[in-house]
């Protein structure tokens, strides 16, 4: 491969390729980013519809606790959450891993973006569906299951990629609780090459481009899950 | 360091940790929604070269990490370019860049909103550019740009925290500091969150109240 | 049977159901009309527990809609056809009709799609089987919710309004298939505005007039000079109708 270099005046370079010999490592890290985001967005989305049938719920102290929870962790720094749980827990005896507090904390605050998002999703649906689930004889859970969540999961399956979006890009933060992901290899390379304005470079680079696949995905699935409200192919 | 409990002191610290990020976060935001509404008209005016430049580096801006741009600043810039950057000055110029490219989006959809047809009549009257964008554009566009905007902020706020990683002494690395000494993680990391918590209500509470008033001007104007 | 006494039922200050009588035998097929307002859709939607009675007591065999225990019992022995449809908007035709048979009564998948296949080709769509609601029309749409209500085997079939929202052609697709109904002995309580449809398949007709009932009579009767049409509020309402 010819070495990409851009000589900017005599003292100024600028030359990705000095990152090659570390793109494993850094494939590692992209692995461990991928690994918790996926765990988190499963985490999240479970905490999310939760949420969201609780703050639906006829229960207004129920929903009353839904909405506290949300309203927390939406307004306070993830950086904060994640330092509450990461030198908290030890203090209370429970001993876990970086990788699975990271999970939890993400989990927790994007199950509080999602439980919104879900919300506005269960609001929306037409209540004669629901009652039309209720006079044949399905029971809540059922109803909630087959017909509320696939329904609430359809219409915002947009604004959850946002969130999810979100957490991938606030995953990085992670890097700050020891956990060598995408953002925590990255430093690792940055120090040992002495050429952080590449790396950094790239890494922006690199979160920007898998976002847009992931933003590319989304809408697949959006198109997917709507597909009966496309125009029929004869 | 040996630890030690809470002191009367750490109050003090706490204030001054508050007031190193409200300053970042206001001196931030006012750069920030000069820029972003530059880099927005740059866009109206459709301004060769310069326009999808800018288009390409929010669209960099708002999809990749803060973190990752406070490193680029903090630890790249220096060593591409020789020369001294100090974590406040990486954080001012991150912060300002992040929210430039948050406050881009909104102000393009707010201009998007106004339609081109009513610019357009308006051109017809005899009105200079200068004067559809003072006169019909910024109005309309501020009113409707108000509810993202404080989203916006408030979120903005958030994101400050991230400039304890870099080693300025806000809120987050006060925390940190009192965690270190008192290892009393759960007490100062609930104050510290209660702290954010209540200055994030505060800037919503600011918007809604801007909003309802922006909002009250613009029925009376209609009359 | 369907027995209501004493019904009543009001939202706010306004009586809608004011003490309503009626009683469906097996077999009948019963038309509730009146005009809009006059409370027809609400007494259907007490029947089926959509709304909770104000005073008074509906049971369907005995069952008794306003207790909770009994009107899970009560709703299996009945379905509702509703008149903007109601459909599972992200489940096909054919999932639409099998869903509470599998969930409610435990019928097997294959069994509850042999029986909803069997109905959808009875209203002329089965081909149109695996089609979303969105894709269909709305005449295809209420058919689908008709083998929705028919594929749970209820003994009572009530029908809100079912053509309200359709259009005289569609409507007419939909009133050929209940009047297939009607000849097979299902019990059916038909709320509607389709008072020359209601004439030739009812065996009564019910008039509600602002909450109360106010005639009750075989079909025949109720059409018939000297029967319900000597009363003026009916004959206003019968000829109001007609002209629309």
């Amino acid at each position: 491969m010819k070495p990409v270099s851009l000589l900017l005046g005599s003292r100024l370079t600028f030359d990705v390729t000095i990152l090659a010999p570390h793109v494993p490592f850094l494939l590692k890290g992209a692995l461990l980013t991928a690994e918790a985001c996926g765990l988190a967005l499963v985490g999240s989305l479970a905490i999310g519809f939760l949420v969201a049938a609780l703050r639906t719920s006829s229960s207004p102290l129920l929903s009353r606790a839904a909405f506290v929870y949300v309203d927390l962790f939406r307004n306070i720094p993830f950086i904060v959450q994640l330092f509450f749980f990461f030198y908290g827990l030890p203090e209370i005896g429970i001993y876990i891993d970086a990788f699975s507090t990271g999970v939890i904390a993400l989990s927790i605050a994007g199950g509080a973006f999602s439980s919104d998002v879900i919300r506005s999703g269960i609001l929306a649906i037409d209540p004669g569906i629901l009652e039309a689930a209720e006079v044949s004889g399905l029971s809540k859970p059922v109803i909630f299951r087959k017909i509320v969540m696939p329904i609430a999961l359809r219409t915002s399956i947009r604004p959850l990629g946002s969130v999810f979006i979100n957490l991938i890009l606030t995953s990085s933060i992670l890097s700050t609780i020891t956990l060598n992901e995408l953002t925590g290899s990255a430093k690792i390379v940055a120090s040992d090459t002495f050429r952080p304005f590449e790396v950094y470079a790239v890494l922006l680079v690199v979160y920007a481009s898998l976002t847009y696949l992931v933003s590319l995905a989304i809408s697949a699935l959006h198109r997917h899950l709507n597909r009966d409200r496309m125009p029929e192919v004869a | 360091m040996r630890y030690t409990s809470f002191t009367s002191y750490d109050v003090v610290l706490l204030a001054q940790g508050l007031g190193v990020s409200l300053a970042l976060f206001l001196t931030t935001t006012v750069i920030g929604l000069l820029l972003g509404t530059i880099w927005a008209v740059i866009r109206f005016y459709r301004v060769p070269v310069l326009s999808p430049l800018i288009a390409v580096l929010a669209e960099l801006l708002k999809n990749s990490p803060v973190l990752v741009q406070l490193f680029l600043v903090f630890f790249g810039l220096p060593a591409l370019l020789k020369i001294n950057v100090t974590p406040v000055e990486a954080a001012l110029i991150t912060l300002s860049g992040n929210t430039a490219a948050f406050i881009y989006v909104i102000a393009v959809s707010a201009i998007e909103s106004i339609g081109r047809d009513q610019i357009e009549s308006a051109r017809v009257f005899g009105l200079s550019r200068w004067q559809v964008l003072r006169h019909i554009i910024a109005p309309q566009a501020m009113a409707f740009a108000i509810g993202p905007l404080t989203g916006l902020l408030v979120n903005q706020l958030q994101v400050t925290s991230l400039i304890s990683v870099i080693g300025v002494v806000d809120l987050t690395k006060i925390g940190n500091i009192l965690n270190l000494r008192t290892l009393k993680p759960f007490i100062v990391w609930t104050i510290v969150g209660a702290l954010y918590y209540a200055t994030a209500k505060l800037v919503a509470f600011g918007g809604a109240t801007l909003e309802k008033r922006l909002r009250a001007h613009s029925a009376w104007k209609g009359l | 049977m369907i027995r209501a006494r004493g019904v009543r039922k009001s939202f706010g200050s306004a009586a809608v159901l004011d003490g309503i009588d009626l009683d469906v035998h097996g077999s009948e097929v019963v038309s509730i009309l009146g005009s809009s307002g006059s409370g027809k859709s609400t007494l259907i939607r007490c029947m089926n527990g959509l709304e909770k009675l104000d005073a008074g007591s509906i049971t369907i065999d005995d069952f008794d809609v306003s207790l909770p225990k009994d009107l899970a019992e009560a709703r299996k022995r009945s379905a509702t056809v509703f008149q903007l449809f109601n459909l599972y908007p992200h489940m096909t035709a054919l999932q639409n009709v099998t869903l509470a048979p599998i969930q409610v009564l435990k019928r097997s998948r294959a069994e509850a799609e042999a029986t909803a296949r069997s109905l959808l080709d009875s209203v002329g769509l089965g081909a149109r089987a695996d089609a979303y609601p969105a894709q269909l029309s709305g005449g295809q749409r209420q058919r689908v919710g008709i083998c929705r209500a028919l594929a749970m085997n209820p003994r009572y079939l009530l029908l809100d309004e079912i053509t309200s929202a359709l259009d005289p052609e569609m409507t007419a697709e939909v009133l050929s298939i209940l009047a297939q109904l009607a000849k097979t002995g299902t019990t059916m309580v038909f709320v509607t505005h389709e008072i020359e449809f209601a004439r030739t398949i009812s065996s009564r007709i019910v008039f509600l007039d602002k909450g109360q009932l106010v005639v009750d009579l075989p079909t025949e009767e109720f059409f018939a000079a000297e029967g319900g049409m000597a009363r003026p509020r009916i004959s206003q309402f019968l000829s109001k109708m007609r002209k629309d």
